[in-house]
């Protein structure tokens, strides 16, 4: 059977009332607790500085004579001052770290109706972090002058807040709230989508680590991030702003000053000081979308910033400080990038710790539908009007949207211009077949039309003969050799990780046999 | 005999039911080690605000227990369920601490009629509370009811060693006990003619005046009263209570009330006088706790009756539990004024 051992302060004013055998006729904390007719104390552990000796004394006298079966434990530590925050914390978390927990045997309570409140702050901070594996437990003396009755009552305060139905289903509550708030209200079917949204709820508001998110452009980040600055702040989890900057309009000295600011006279033509986008995220968060487009200079300033939260301005000898969130963004695979010593691999480390990849509106077919409503939605409350589809002109546009055929290259902000498109087009605030069968014509023309394919181009009737599989990974392959600079450059990408079990290295032979199979060749894949 | 235990079949009884709580589980206990039937009880102190097990029933479950070597599952502060398979009953010598969640006297009526039956003779004591609200106080068990079991054959002296009041307890209680091989039924229909009626005062720590206060208003409503003080060693308190022993030729009784911080000595004394005037003018043999207190004896015994004041629920309660371990009928009636109870082997 496990047993109960309670952890608490010999109370020198609550506990003592006295010597005398009327002591029996007045409410004592400790004594109470050992006294409760639905609970077992095997054990009491009483914390005491020597004045308090007596007390204790007495005390384990008398809880031997109610409660044979609890065994009283003196614990004598030495506090100056036990309203001293700082002592006391200090003086419990010794005692927390010292003593010997059998959590596997005995369940803690920490009894926290004596000691000062000071002391009370301390035992709450040390369950709440897991110093202590107790409970906390509170006497309280008998509610109305019932005679006779000096037991009193007591209640176990279980700091995990899950096991309490009423606050789990707030939390819950909350939680879903949030969730739909950094979806922006849209309610998205992708099962994938959503769990990753979720995550990112419970990440942000436990951590000020840095996030990182991946994915097309138009999917949906710098959105996103804006959200989630917007949630932080109304949880007081952040009071600085939102500072939003697209790293591939940055170059340059400019670049420099622009994120980390400068002095005055730091370089020609600057004339003030400048306080950079850093400085201002101070307190709030700094969203860094195409984080990848960062000079390895600024890369490596960056770092800096972040870790140690303060930096030096351009041209100046005086270090600043900044504490900010950062969320950077990217399209890039910086992984590759890293690889290639075009991102800075400490960087990278830093910021790879929570890493999303918001998916494309492609890769979302089934959340197409509710977009369309809130992109609706935002046409009518930045034009004051409301407009609807017709039912066969909404079923037409999503057959198509959903379909193969859309690519949506462009992603959110594509659908978005799409709806903007036809809602300014459509008369009467009714959006008609017509006006959809038109607005399809345009996104055709602009993904290419249908043979948007870039093997098409390559392969021709070819394309229709090969398989899914072939075609995908030789679309891929492709890419990758537009991307490189020879034969062997694509070879050494495409087989980074065989070619170091190979005894001669031989990947641009491997790469041509390879393109040999579909009847291509090196010059009419690469660049040039 | 072990084996043979073991292979009775289980007795399952629903603590919701009746006046549940701890007179079944006590009841029960008792019968089940005497009988050798294993039971198990479920829904215990199903509908209370504390559900399931207090520490005051679970130092009658470890004595139990520790008196016929029982195996016991479910025995822990807020268990809803217990079963409790009993060995033979070892005479002995015994001491439980049990401080004061609980009374002695609790223990005690729930450990000693399996001791009657035991192999060789036992000493027990109990140390915690002996006078205690909600049980009755050792001077009932000692006055009361003891003699009655003597002439049933039961051999068992009780001796209050040193009283206990509640909060603070300390008190003891030591009994010795002789076994017997059978009891005798007995039938107390009537109670006989009037001895004497005694007032006790009892102060432990409490100042003598409050006995003085205690005692006249006694005497103020029954007129044939003898009264006494009994100033007790104040580190046996604080505690205060008034006993009325009434004794009559053929039974004796006891009403006892307790003194409490904040009510008045009069309201005390009101309390026990009104018990015991309700009990002479009445023709029964027994008052309501006594008829409690003596139902399992006579079941044991095959057989007997009693008339009693009225019957608590607690006595159909008991009726209950009874039936079920022993191959008893119960029959309990209205005469007239007065309740009679009546045991015949079924």
């Amino acid at each position: 059977m496990r047993r109960t051992v309670a952890i608490g302060f010999v109370g020198t004013v609550l506990d003592y009332v006295g010597k005398g055998s009327q002591r029996w006729e007045k409410w004592r904390p400790t004594v109470s607790l050992c006294q409760q007719d639905d609970l077992i104390v095997h054990r009491v552990e009483l914390l005491h500085d020597p004045r308090s000796r007596g007390l204790f004394e007495r005390l384990k006298l008398d809880i031997a004579a109610i409660s044979p079966e609890t065994e009283v434990r003196g614990v004598e530590i030495n506090l100056r001052d036990p309203w001293d925050f700082e002592e006391v914390y200090a003086a419990l978390h010794d005692f927390a770290h010292g003593y010997r927990f059998d959590t596997e045997a005995e369940d803690y309570l920490i009894h926290i109706t004596t000691g000062t409140h000071v002391a009370q702050i301390c035992w709450f901070l040390l369950a709440e972090a897991r110093y202590l594996p107790a409970k906390l437990v509170q006497t309280s003396p008998p509610r109305k002058k019932e005679a006779g009755e000096v037991v009193g009552s007591y209640a176990v305060i279980d700091l995990d807040l899950s096991r309490y139905d009423h606050i789990a289903t707030r939390f819950a509550r909350e939680r879903d709230a949030t969730v739909s708030f950094l979806k922006s209200g849209i309610a998205t079917r992708n099962a994938s989508f959503n769990r990753m949204i979720e995550q990112i709820e419970r990440v942000a508001v436990r951590s000020k680590a840095p996030m990182l998110l991946c994915g097309p452009t138009g999917a949906g980040k710098s959105l996103l991030a804006r959200r989630v600055y917007e949630m932080k702040k109304t949880r007081h989890q952040l009071a600085g702003r939102f500072v939003e900057v697209n790293c591939a309009t940055l170059r340059g000295d400019s670049a420099m000053s622009a994120l980390f600011g400068h002095v005055k006279g730091a370089f020609t033509g600057a004339q003030s000081e400048r306080a950079g986008l850093l400085r201002s995220a101070d307190g709030g968060l700094l969203f860094l979308d195409e984080i990848g487009e960062l000079g390895l200079d600024e890369q490596a300033m960056l770092l800096k910033a972040i870790e140690e939260k303060r930096f030096f301005p351009f041209g100046g000898d005086r270090e600043v400080e900044s504490d900010f969130q950062l969320i950077a963004g990217t399209v890039r695979d910086l992984r590759q990038w890293v690889a290639e010593g075009r991102f800075r691999e400490d960087l990278y480390a830093r910021i790879n710790l929570w890493t999303y990849t918001l998916p494309g509106l492609a890769e979302r077919a089934e959340d197409i539908e509710p977009n369309l409503d809130f992109e609706l939605d935002r046409y009518a409350r930045e034009h004051g009007e409301q407009v609807r589809f017709n039912a066969e002109a909404k079923r037409a546009y999503l057959k198509f949207a959903t379909g193969p055929d859309a690519r949506w290259s462009g992603n959110f902000r594509e659908l978005s211009a799409s709806v903007t498109r036809m809602a300014t087009l459509s008369d009467t605030g009714r959006i008609t077949e017509a006006v959809v069968v038109e607005e399809l014509a345009r996104l055709r023309g602009a993904w290419g039309g249908p043979s948007a394919n870039p093997l098409a181009d390559l392969l021709g009737e070819r394309l229709a003969t090969l398989d899914l599989f072939d075609r995908l990974q030789l679309e891929s392959v492709a890419e990758v050799c537009r991307r490189s600079a020879s034969l062997s450059d694509a070879g050494r990408r495409l087989f980074g990780a065989s070619r170091l079990q190979k005894a001669k290295i031989n990947d641009a032979d491997r790469l041509r046999k390879y393109l040999a199979r579909f009847d291509l060749e090196w010059q009419q894949l690469s660049a040039k | 005999m072990q084996s043979k235990q073991n292979a009775a079949p289980w007795l399952e009884l629903d603590g919701a039911q009746g006046e549940g709580g701890g007179q079944v589980l006590r009841s029960a206990l008792t019968l089940s080690m005497i009988t050798g039937t294993p039971f198990r009880i479920e829904h215990i102190r199903a509908k209370r605000s504390k559900p399931g097990l207090l520490r005051q029933h679970l130092t009658a479950v470890q004595a139990a227990a520790a008196i016929c070597g029982a195996q016991v599952s479910g025995a822990e502060a807020g268990s809803q369920r217990l079963s409790f398979a009993p060995g033979p009953i070892r005479g002995g010598n015994y001491r439980f601490a049990i401080g004061t969640a609980g009374s002695c006297t609790l223990v005690l009526q729930t450990v000693l009629p399996a001791l009657w039956f035991a192999d060789v003779p036992s000493t027990l004591s109990v140390s915690g509370g002996t006078h205690n609200r909600a049980a009755p106080p050792a001077d009932f068990l000692i006055r009361a009811w003891q003699p009655l079991l003597a002439r049933m054959g039961v051999e068992q002296t009780l001796q209050l060693q040193r009283h206990g009041f509640y909060p603070a307890g300390g008190g003891e209680v030591s009994a010795s006990v002789a076994p017997c091989a059978s009891l005798q039924p007995i039938e107390l229909l009537s109670r006989g003619a009037l001895g004497g009626i005694r007032a006790e005062a009892l102060v432990a720590g409490v100042p003598g005046s409050v006995a003085r206060r205690e005692l006249e208003r006694v005497r103020a409503q029954i007129a044939e009263v003898d009264g006494q003080i009994r100033e007790l060693p104040s580190r046996e308190g604080p505690g205060n209570a008034v006993l009325i022993e009434v004794a009559h030729a053929g039974v004796t009784e006891v009403f006892t009330a307790f003194g409490e911080r904040g009510l008045p000595a009069e309201r005390v004394a009101d309390q026990v006088a009104t018990e015991a005037r309700q009990y002479l003018q009445s023709d029964a043999a027994v008052g309501e706790h006594l008829a409690d207190q003596l139902l399992l004896p006579l079941a044991l015994a095959g057989g007997g009756a009693f008339t009693c004041t009225t019957a608590s629920s607690h006595l159909h309660t008991n009726t209950a539990v009874i039936e079920k371990f022993l191959p008893v009928e119960i029959e309990v009636a209205q005469q007239g004024a007065v309740v009679r109870v009546s045991l015949t082997r079924a």
